[in-house]
């Protein structure tokens, strides 16, 4: 064994990528190896292919199928990347730190940077291995038509965006809790928030931006009085257009939409741009073209909805059933995607932030029960 | 902070974790060139120390160089030079035990082609060649620990921190450890080597630092406590014949009970004392079948510190 293999002149040195990347093929190395992720990725596929395969059944007897099932795809990969993520991330560091392998990584020239970056980076591109296996549902619903393929190519970036924020706040949990099965619950429970517990913080809010009393104008077409008591039957040419001045309650959703943007399947929804001026209607007309929104555009169109605000001046071409969108509102709405995706990622900064405290070392405080070897 | 000695120095080290005071006042010098034992029983603090020798843990107060380097102020100049393998064994299960080696390798900045000449010389070293492509999981424990040793070597450290190094070793991997322990000390290095194992620190050890209750209590060479007042056991066919050319000299003895055999055991303050014993002996037509000092030099002075064992 000889000792000079080391030049002792050169000092030994480690790039920030070089051990990132060391750190990614560690992980990757061992995960391609376990059995784990292979049956996870046979049950996400058996999963999807059911759902999708259901959606087909009960969409062939209707037509315009594709834009239906491309977006209950898009949600179901989104729902089920999300139960899969913090699974995926969740223990990248507390697992290693049970293992005894975390002080074996600590010990090198590794800085705790490094060791976050490559193990988020692996958790991801594992997670990415998920939404890899349900392109074929995607590009099948794609094929039946309907579907802009830019909308499809954006709800996989997107898609795989959530997952990676996810995996970060999975990454960042597992470096803060001492055990994994604590750090992945804590993980879901912030999926959790952000899934459902915006819907609910939106709720509650209601009661907050409530303004009782306001003056609106409300216009509707109606029968004049004369027309009404006279025993002939009315033609539609006898419609008028009625004002009505009323006060009323309304609530300023305006002010706390933000809260859905941080919401998983709000940013997907909201990012893929549909073709949203096709649904726009020619007043008091049917359009040959008008498609049904799917279940990621609904939510779209709910948010944009929220964003405007209460309607203060109803005309009487709004009142009609196929009346246009104009509205008269607080504020116009814009794509909420990216406040959202600030939000996400935001908080997985912070909980990255606090995680990169408990790998420096020389440790100062450990954790209740943390041993470092 | 950086200075010249290649060493361990650490003077006044304490360090608690919440209530509980790991290690309370510990001195610790290590020089190059020479093996130092740290000795104490379980929960002395041993493992805190090395760890916080290791840069993995920051002391509450005290100062500390390790290899010239202040792991509170560089901690990147220590880990260059510290190799360091710790009492739990961590490895990567699925990984290659050569895979292993090469992938530390490349965390501590070699490149490929060095670190897997590296990794091939250590598993040579290590007697773990015709392992070297089974993962790490079938391996069985005293081979996972020398797998642990030759990771803790990969980089060429100057500093080698031990922990419980021998233990799970089979005798042969044991007579191996010391051996390459003592070459490495003969090319220069630093090493330091936690044990409970205290007759095999008799054979490896220069010096030895004993540690009680997070304090070090003792800091002896080897040459040291070879010289301090020894116990021995003599057994001769028949004992009777022993006692009373031991009452005729003065010398005083006490019978053992512990051993299998009836053993008689005496207080000698140095070799010479125990060659002009064993002489008289003879002279006086004893037959004399054993005649050993009791225990180990170091065994010697940890039984006498007796601080632990109330």
């Amino acid at each position: 064994m000889s000792t000079q293999l080391i030049e002792s002149s050169r000092p030994l040195s480690l790039g920030y990528a070089t051990g990132v990347r060391s750190i990614f093929g560690l992980e990757m190395k061992q995960r391609l190896r376990g059995r784990a992720w292979y049956i996870m990725m046979a049950v996400w596929f058996l999963v999807i292919g059911l759902v999708f395969l259901l959606a087909t059944l009960t969409t062939s007897a209707t037509g315009g199928a594709g834009p239906f099932l491309f977006d209950l795809v898009v949600g179901f990969v989104l729902f089920f990347g999300l139960l899969v993520a913090p699974g995926l991330s969740a223990n990248a560091i507390n697992g290693d730190r049970a293992g005894g392998t975390l002080a074996i990584l600590q010990i090198t020239l590794l800085t705790p940077g490094q060791i976050l970056w490559g193990k988020w980076l692996a958790s991801w591109v594992a997670s990415l291995g998920f939404l890899a296996l349900s392109s074929p549902f995607i590009f099948w619903a794609l094929a039946l038509g309907g579907v802009n393929p830019l909308e499809a190519v954006v709800s996989l970036v997107v898609l795989a965006l959530e997952l990676g924020l996810v995996c970060a706040l999975g990454v960042g949990t597992s470096a803060l809790a001492t055990r994994p099965l604590f750090s992945i619950v804590t993980t879901y429970m912030m999926v959790a928030l952000l899934g459902l517990g915006t819907l609910i913080a939106f709720g509650l809010s209601m009661t907050l931006v409530m303004e009782e009393d306001v003056p609106v104008v409300q216009s509707y077409y109606n029968y004049p009085p004369e027309v009404q008591l006279s025993q002939e039957i009315p033609s539609e040419e006898d419609l008028v257009c009625v004002t009505d001045e009323i006060t009323t309650t309304v609530w300023h959703t305006e002010r706390t939409a933000w809260l859905l943007a941080a919401n998983p399947f709000v940013i997907v929804a909201d990012a893929v741009p549909y073709d949203r001026a096709a649904d726009d209607l020619p007043v008091g007309s049917f359009n040959e073209t008008y498609r049904a929104p799917g279940v990621m555009e609904s939510i779209s169109d709910q948010v944009r909805l929220a964003q405007a605000g209460p309607d203060y001046n109803v005309t009487c071409a709004e009142a009609q059933f196929f009346g246009p969108r104009s509205r008269d509102i607080e504020s116009e709405p814009f794509p909420i995607w990216p406040l959202g995706l600030a939000l996400q990622g935001g908080l997985a900064a912070v909980v990255l932030w606090a995680g990169r405290r408990k790998l420096v070392t020389p440790a100062r405080r450990l954790s209740q029960g943390t041993r470092i070897a | 902070m950086t200075n010249g000695y290649g060493g361990i120095i650490a003077r006044g080290i304490k360090r608690s974790f919440g209530s509980v005071d790991a290690v309370r006042s510990i001195d610790f010098e290590a020089p190059p060139g020479e093996v130092t034992a740290l000795i104490g029983p379980n929960g002395s603090g041993k493992t805190t120390l090395l760890l916080i020798l290791a840069s993995l843990l920051a002391p509450d107060a005290g100062t500390l160089t390790v290899g010239g380097s202040d792991p509170a102020t560089d901690s990147a100049a220590v880990r260059r030079k510290v190799g360091w393998m710790p009492d739990t064994l961590g490895v990567w299960e699925s990984l290659k035990a050569r895979e292993i080696l090469t992938t530390v390798g490349a965390l501590y900045g070699l490149t490929t082609a060095a670190a897997s000449t590296r990794a091939a010389e250590l598993l040579d070293a290590v007697r773990l060649t015709e392992y070297a492509d089974a993962p790490a999981r079938v391996l069985s424990r005293g081979q996972q620990q020398r797998l642990s040793l030759a990771r803790a070597l990969i980089h060429d450290p100057e500093v080698l921190l031990l922990d419980e190094p021998a233990s799970g070793l089979d005798p042969g991997s044991r007579v191996e450890l010391r051996i390459m322990l003592r070459r490495l000390a003969g090319e220069g290095k630093t090493i330091v080597v936690s044990s409970h194992v205290l007759s095999e620190l008799d054979e490896i050890a220069d010096r030895a630092v004993f540690v009680s209750r997070g304090e070090s209590v003792k800091t002896q060479t080897l040459d040291e406590a070879g010289s301090q007042l020894r116990r021995y056991c003599i057994q001769a066919e028949p004992m009777s014949a022993l006692a009373d050319v031991l009452s005729s000299h003065g010398v005083v003895f006490e019978e053992r009970g512990d051993s299998r055999r009836v053993e008689y055991q005496v207080l000698l303050s140095s070799t010479e004392q125990a060659a002009w014993l064993l002489r008289t002996l003879v002279l006086a037509n004893v037959v004399v079948t054993a005649f050993a000092p009791a225990g180990g030099a170091l065994e010697e002075t940890y039984m006498s510190l007796d601080t632990e064992r109330q």
